[in-house]
């Protein structure tokens, strides 16, 4: 569990609503979504397929903007930064610098080796002149956190040859290469059997509760959800309710 | 300080993309072969006509001061004025005329008569070395099995006594013991001399001629060995007018290959006096006509009356219709060309009314770039079309680049947005793929450089080594006058297809660098 006495908040998401287009017909997701998250705070996305849920998480992330309302204007605030006000290169760093991102499907880049795949966050963070002078102290954490995960020993391994929870830390490992301040998590243990799944869950309880991490993550299963801090439960795209996990 | 583009992340993606991927290699493939196309088609397109034009170059000097037909005199004066400038290494007097000549088979046929005066012609041109019958130390490029009669020991005293005809216009006739005045016939002109496809002449050892009653009689088949042509001029006076046709035989000293078919085929020299003569252009008397056939007067030796005679009132001199100029080694030709105009209106100021016009001569005295620009350009047309013809195929490979970066994009449409959530920026996805596309151009349009000026270089024995597998004969001696494919790789045009090759790959990967910079990176990562 996160640190509960810290309880400024880090990031604060304001009437967020999203619409996508699917030919000419328009499909809404996010309805109006108000959220508040809390520094070194787990909170657990919940909700069903098609709830909204990733596409928050996108929105948050900065990968994507909410739809533009002038009498309702959608805000999401990260710390005094308004992502929804930044231009496209300030977003780009704020993705490389404040948010890690962990998908359900690793997103692995499969030419690159284990070692690659984790420090290609870095490598884009600092610049080619950045990252020359960087490159020790980043293959340094880039080698303590393999060891963390147990992966010392598959650094020079391709993503086709290692298993599905093998794959899902290396990508942990990458999203923490730059040492973010929040965590983003897209149902990480959703493509993994049960007991992998757990093995990830621990992992990512324990960097929570040890570094101090922020955690988002989006889940529909209840079980992984009860884990978490707070649950924020989504349903066609609105917030449904906030609760402890105790009551989930 | 923290940079967003041109990172470690797309050197080392390029890298990876370069080398596990069949495409890469298939689009680095299209280049190597379009450039080494270009270049081997440049080079030997361009080979040509260097050897070409220097071919017609040899025989013709670098300006020529000409007046046809009438000629003009006081050449020896301006060829003297001409030798004294800075810029002019030396000048010669012939007569271009054209004349009938009588084969060795009686065949008639139009030809171009050159006379000279051999020791200063050939220092303005590379006469001797057309010279065919002559002893030689290495067999020509394509002889592989030596079989060139001017190798044999055996003729090498022969040979030398050809060559030393050709150098002096002159041979001994076996049967009187005089040496006569002799011509030097293009190698082609008799059509006894047969080419083999070793680019070597295997002279007949002798040829038919018909006669009146249906029988036919044997003729010298090796002209420097006895054989003789017929030669026909027709004369003109001073005014142009035509005289009378004067023929005569001209023995055959030697011949010449200049490289040029069409002068190979239609050209014989003769000495200068011997055209002077003929064409009625040498030294003459300028005597005073009699206009009454009845008039006598008193012979002042005898004492007796007779016919009045024509009176002498001066020498009219020898005429020559060329005056060709070499100038000296890295001169500006156009410089000289206009310093030997000037020269001329200094000439024609000491001779006015005796020479042509300074003003009718300006359009006579010409580079040998201009005299032969039919010939260049349209060379240099044919170059161009077949460039132009073989840069649109090689156009295709911006097609296929465009069409392989398209399919890699779409391919790799997950990994644009696993780089975007990481934080990597639009114009550094583009920058990857035109990057990636640079390092194609790079690399196929180095070997295709490579493999190009190789090929280039080896030209002549791929040629044969395909002759010989396969029996496959594109550049045949007997069609082509030059012996051996002519190349030449120019650094400047290997530069241009190199740099040319590398554009097309840049383009090629614009489109898709485009294309995946305007990827929604949330549209990417759901992307199956």
């Amino acid at each position: 569990m996160g640190d509960q006495s810290t309880q400024s908040s880090i990031l604060e998401v304001k009437s967020v609503r999203k619409t996508y287009k699917l030919g000419r017909v328009k499909v809404p997701v996010l309805h109006g979504v108000d959220l508040t998250v809390h520094h070194k705070e787990w909170i657990t996305i919940l909700g069903a397929s098609g709830s909204g849920k990733s596409t928050l998480m996108h929105l948050i992330g900065g990968l994507d903007r909410p739809d533009r309302y002038p009498e309702d204007p959608a805000s999401i605030v990260y710390g005094d930064r308004v992502i929804t006000s930044l231009g496209a290169k300030a977003l780009d760093r704020y993705r490389s610098t404040e948010v890690g991102f962990v998908f359900q499907f690793y997103h692995l880049l499969p030419e690159l080796d284990v070692l690659g795949n984790v420090c290609i966050g870095a490598m884009i963070r600092h610049g080619r002149w950045g990252y020359v002078s960087n490159r020790r102290s980043v293959e340094k954490r880039a080698k303590e956190l393999l060891e963390r995960f147990g992966l010392s020993e598959r650094i020079k391994h391709r993503p086709a040859e290692l298993s599905g929870g093998e794959r899902q830390r290396v990508a942990i490992a990458r999203a923490l290469i730059n040492e973010p301040a929040m965590l983003l998590a897209d149902e990480p243990t959703g493509n993994l059997d049960l007991k992998t799944g757990e093995s990830i869950l621990e992992v990512l309880a324990e960097l929570q509760r040890d570094s101090g991490l922020t955690m988002v993550m989006v889940t529909h299963d209840e079980r992984i959800a009860a884990r978490a801090d707070r649950v924020i439960r989504l349903l066609d795209g609105r917030v449904q309710e906030q609760t402890a996990p105790q009551s989930v | 300080m923290i940079v967003y583009t041109r990172s470690v992340y797309q050197a080392l993606l390029t890298k990876k993309y370069l080398t596990s991927k069949l495409m890469p290699i298939l689009a680095m493939l299209a280049v190597m072969l379009s450039v080494a196309t270009i270049l081997i088609t440049w080079s030997v397109m361009g080979g040509f006509l260097k050897t070409l034009v220097n071919s017609g170059r040899s025989l013709i000097g670098d300006v020529t001061v000409s007046w046809p037909n009438v000629g003009f005199a006081h050449y020896d004066e301006l060829i003297g004025m001409l030798e004294e400038d800075e810029l002019v290494e030396g000048a010669t007097p012939i007569i271009e005329t054209f004349g009938l000549i009588q084969l060795p088979d009686d065949r008639i046929e139009l030809i171009t008569i050159k006379g000279i005066d051999v020791q200063s012609y050939n220092r303005v041109t590379n006469y001797e070395d057309t010279i065919w019958w002559k002893p030689i130390d290495e067999p020509t490029a394509k002889d592989k099995d030596a079989s060139d009669v001017r190798l044999e020991p055996d003729y090498t005293q022969a040979m030398e006594m050809f060559r030393s005809n050709a150098m002096t216009l002159t041979r001994r006739n076996p049967e009187s013991g005089i040496t006569e005045q002799a011509g030097v016939l293009g190698v082609e002109v008799t059509g006894l001399n047969v080419r083999t496809h070793d680019g070597i002449y295997d002279p007949r050892s002798f040829g038919f001629r018909a006669l009146p009653d249906g029988g036919v009689e044997r003729v010298p088949g090796f002209m420097p060995a006895g054989g003789s042509v017929g030669l026909t001029v027709l004369s003109l006076d001073s005014t142009g007018k035509p005289v009378d046709p004067v023929t005569r035989t001209i023995p055959i000293a030697n011949e010449f290959q200049s490289g040029i078919y069409e002068i190979d085929t239609s050209t014989i020299f003769v000495p200068l006096d011997v055209m002077q003569e003929m064409l009625r252009l040498d030294e003459a008397r300028k005597v005073e006509v009699v206009e009454n056939p009845f008039a006598t007067e008193i012979d002042p030796e005898t004492g007796q009356r007779r016919p009045k005679r024509s009176e002498v009132i001066g020498i009219d001199p020898a005429r020559v219709t060329t005056v060709l100029v070499k100038a000296k080694e890295g001169a500006n030709l156009q410089q000289v060309r206009d310093r030997v105009y000037a020269i001329y209106q200094l000439f024609e100021d000491k001779h006015k009314g005796e020479v042509p016009s300074s003003f009718s001569m300006d359009n006579q005295i010409r580079t040998w770039e201009e005299m032969n620009a039919t010939m260049i350009n349209a060379v240099k047309k044919e170059t161009g079309l077949v460039l132009f013809i073989f840069g649109i195929v090689s156009f295709t490979s911006v097609f296929l680049v465009l069409a392989i970066f398209w399919s890699m994009v779409s391919e790799k449409t997950k990994d644009i947005g696993i780089l975007r959530a990481l934080g990597a920026s639009t114009p550094g996805v583009a920058w990857l793929w035109i990057r990636y596309g640079t390092a194609i151009g790079l690399i196929g349009a180095t070997v295709g450089t490579a493999v190009g000026i190789a090929v280039v270089r080896n030209i002549n024995g791929i040629h044969d080594w395909l002759g010989e597998t396969f029996n496959l004969v594109i550049w045949d001696p007997r069609t082509y006058y030059f012996i051996e494919i002519p190349h030449e790789v120019e650094i400047p045009k290997a530069v241009i297809v190199f740099v040319v090759g590398v554009l097309t790959c840049v383009l090629g990967s614009l489109i898709p660098a485009f294309r995946s910079a305007r990827m929604d990176p949330v549209k990417a990562l759901r992307f199956e």
